[in-house]
């Protein structure tokens, strides 16, 4: 049965949790939403669970019947044999719905597992229950402080919405993508997806104004082709990726050729994605590197790109990382070449693309004039013939390290980027030099609003998916 | 003559024949060679004389899935007495090969002019349901599997995309002086099975291959269709 989906809205953005079957010495669950602004009540019969239940200073009641008013969401974190019990209170007591940690069901291929899944699924939609997982983290929610791990941001913001089929890629994802400067509005950790699966998921994330951009981790969907046909509609107004796990193909191919022999499912899977006008990636880090692109840089005119190395550039292989990405370097106008020959250090760098600005800009170790940069950059701008730019820093690990001289640069690069350049923008530091300096460097321009990247081959492929999304978007008329 | 797929569920069986898979297709506009059934060597070679010569014949059997592979395949014959030996040397070897399929005779069709090999398909998928393929057909597919799909039912970009998503695509452009395919003739092809899938969910499998893709528009030569089995 299709599930409600303002049900399942109550049941993520909650104003009452219920942790039932948390444990010492951690009670991670109850810990993990400390922060909640709604109320927040642990259900525990152990006697000395409570004793430690109360002393972090949680309000427990023996069932949930004898909880006052509404409740929207219940973690569930019970023995699995239990757990048709605590369902059949939640059914009784009318929750919102359940966030189903309890694992032990039917990814156990064993027939308890799957008799007790079967027992869950058939109480919940029964009254249309929804349920997330069971074997899963369950959800979170920056805002609301909702989380499962204590590392988890809360925070005001918030345009992502995440799903994944692994709890570990859940948590991975969501963190990694705000520890690079994305805000993730909200995770669900999909679980065995019993109930609920990725077309409902995918549904509510269409239509939730709070998710801007939408990152998927999916293994193997529950109901492909609803999936499918949600995925075409909402990659017209919000950019979805999925990175798909478990694309190793087993069983031979059959010795005939068909079209039944062909369609292998991978083979399927990546149809299906390109079709529905989604971002296919192999990886956690190509997921963050496109979401970063996606949420950082406004949507590309093109694939010209100018490829500018601050430091000692290595243009060759620059120019192959692009080449690989499927990038344009063009060359500049006539009159810009004019305007840079005026200026510009051509011992040991050069102004055609890529640019090797070192001599002509100074770094650490070679002299030249930080105010070329503004020159340059101007010049850019003034060009017609590019549609966006990557730039790579030096990280100045160096002795001479000025950091306040970088953080003039960086400022000149704002002005410029937020200025007359109005282009997409991404920035390369590589993690050569030293450790401090690195994160340093990283995280300043991670705090000015740019995607990062410890290579141009991962910024150029980035920039690569991303430009292509909204082409295609561009082009189904989104 | 019955509507192709009532009369194979009244048989009892789920592969249609090839006389019937094209009658099915040439219906709702798919161009495939016109192909007849005959039952006897004097009646492919009166067929034979009809439709004009050179033709092709080839057994037609619900038993049989691939009919090269039992011998049952002639092709070029160029007048009636090279039909009549053709007829005769195809029931003596599917006979060896193939002892206990039941024979209802051959198609007879005329020898279409060759073209660039494609194939057009249609398989269900048990997550997806119907799905088109597209790709180079002969050694291309058979080794190289250098296909593409697309889920039903197509928009016309999709097919723009599908058949531009083979690595092959540049030999269907036309390569070293060879003149290239009607493109837009191959994207109407799949569109026109995508609709016909999409029409007829009791089609689980469709198979033109080859389909012959030339400057001017394209052509099956062969056809399968294989129904689901009836619940």
């Amino acid at each position: 049965m299709p599930v409600d989906q303002q049900r399942l809205h109550r049941v993520l953005n909650p104003k009452t949790i219920v942790v039932v079957g948390d444990k010492g010495p951690n009670y991670q669950w109850l810990t993990n939403q400390k922060e909640f602004p709604g109320e927040l009540y642990s259900v525990q019969v152990d006697e000395n669970e409570i004793k430690g239940i109360e002393e972090l200073g949680f309000r427990n009641f023996k069932s949930l019947a004898e909880i006052p008013g509404e409740i929207d969401l219940l973690i569930c974190a019970v023995p699995r044999q239990v757990v048709p019990r605590i369902v059949k209170d939640a059914v009784a007591r009318n929750i919102g719905g359940i966030a189903m940690y309890t694992a032990g069901f039917a990814e156990t291929q064993e027939e308890l597992g799957i008799q007790l899944q079967d027992q869950i699924v058939q109480m919940a939609n029964e009254v249309g229950m929804p349920i997330v997982g069971p074997n899963c983290m369950g959800i979170y929610n920056r805002r609301l402080g909702i989380r499962f791990g204590a590392e988890m941001i809360h925070a005001e913001g918030g345009n992502i919405g995440v799903m994944s089929q692994s709890g570990s890629h859940a948590g991975g994802i969501t963190n990694e993508a705000q520890y690079v400067g994305l805000e993730v509005t909200r995770t669900i950790s999909m679980g065995n997806a019993a109930i609920l699966n990725e077309a409902d998921y995918i549904e509510y994330l269409a239509d939730d104004p709070d998710t801007k951009y939408i990152a998927i981790y999916i293994e193997g969907p529950r109901d492909g082709r609803r999936f499918f046909d949600k995925l075409r509609e909402v990659t017209k107004v919000k950019p979805v990726v999925i990175f798909k796990g478990g694309t190793t193909e087993n069983g031979a191919s059959a010795a005939r050729t068909h079209t039944t022999s062909l369609a292998t499912p991978t083979a399927l899977w990546e149809a299906m994605v390109r079709q529905a006008g989604a971002i296919p990636v192999v990886s956690r880090d190509e997921l963050i590197d496109t979401l970063a692109a996606l949420v950082r840089i406004p949507p590309p005119s093109g694939r010209r790109m100018a490829l500018l190395a601050g430091s000692g550039g290595q243009s060759v292989a620059i120019s192959d990382s692009a080449g690989r990405a499927g990038l344009n370097m063009p060359r500049l106008s006539a009159e810009s070449y004019e305007s840079l020959k005026g200026f510009f250090n051509t011992i040991g760098g050069s102004y055609f693309n890529p640019f090797d600005m070192g001599g002509t800009i100074g770094g650490n170790s070679v002299r030249g004039q930080e105010s070329n940069l503004q020159k340059i950059l101007d010049i850019l701008s003034a060009d017609g013939n590019l549609d966006a730019a990557i730039y790579e820093l030096g990280a100045g690990g160096g002795p001479n390290r000025d950091p306040e001289r970088q953080t003039r640069m960086l400022d000149t690069i704002d002005a410029w980027r937020d200025g007359s350049w109005k282009k997409p923008l991404l920035m390369v530091v590589h993690p050569g030099t030293n450790a401090e300096t690195y994160n340093e460097t990283r995280s300043a321009l991670i705090k000015r609003g740019y995607p990062v990247y410890p290579s141009f081959e991962r910024a150029a492929h980035a920039f690569n998916r991303v430009e292509r999304y909204w082409t295609n978007r561009h082009e189904r008329g989104g | 003559m019955p509507d192709p797929i009532a009369a194979a569920r009244a048989a009892g069986r789920t592969l249609l024949t090839e006389v019937e898979s094209k009658e099915l297709l040439a219906s709702v506009g798919i161009p495939v060679t016109p192909t007849r059934l005959a039952t006897s060597a004097d009646e492919a070679a009166k067929v034979a004389a009809e439709i004009g010569f050179p033709v092709v014949l080839k057994v037609l059997s619900g038993d049989i899935s691939h009919k090269s592979d039992v011998g049952g395949v002639e092709l070029g014959l160029a007048d009636a007495a090279a039909v009549h030996a053709a007829y005769d040397r195809i029931m003596a070897s599917v006979k060896q090969a193939s002892p206990g399929a039941k024979v209802d005779g051959v198609s007879v069709q005329p020898m279409a002019k060759q073209g660039i090999e494609v194939i057009v398909g249609m398989t269900t998928d048990p997550q997806f349901g119907p799905v088109m393929m597209f790709g180079l057909g002969g050694i291309m597919v058979e080794v190289l599997k250098d296909v593409a799909f697309r889920i039903v039912p197509l928009e016309p970009r999709d097919a723009k995309q599908l058949v531009r998503e083979i690595k092959g695509y540049p030999v269907l452009e036309g390569v070293r002086g060879r003149p290239g395919a009607d493109i837009a003739a191959l994207e109407s092809f799949v569109l026109k099975v995508s609709e016909f899938a999409a029409a007829h969910p009791e089609v689980q499998e469709i198979d033109l291959n080859p389909v012959f893709a030339y400057p001017d528009g394209a052509l099956g030569v062969d056809a399968r269709v294989v129904l689901a089995p009836v619940s």
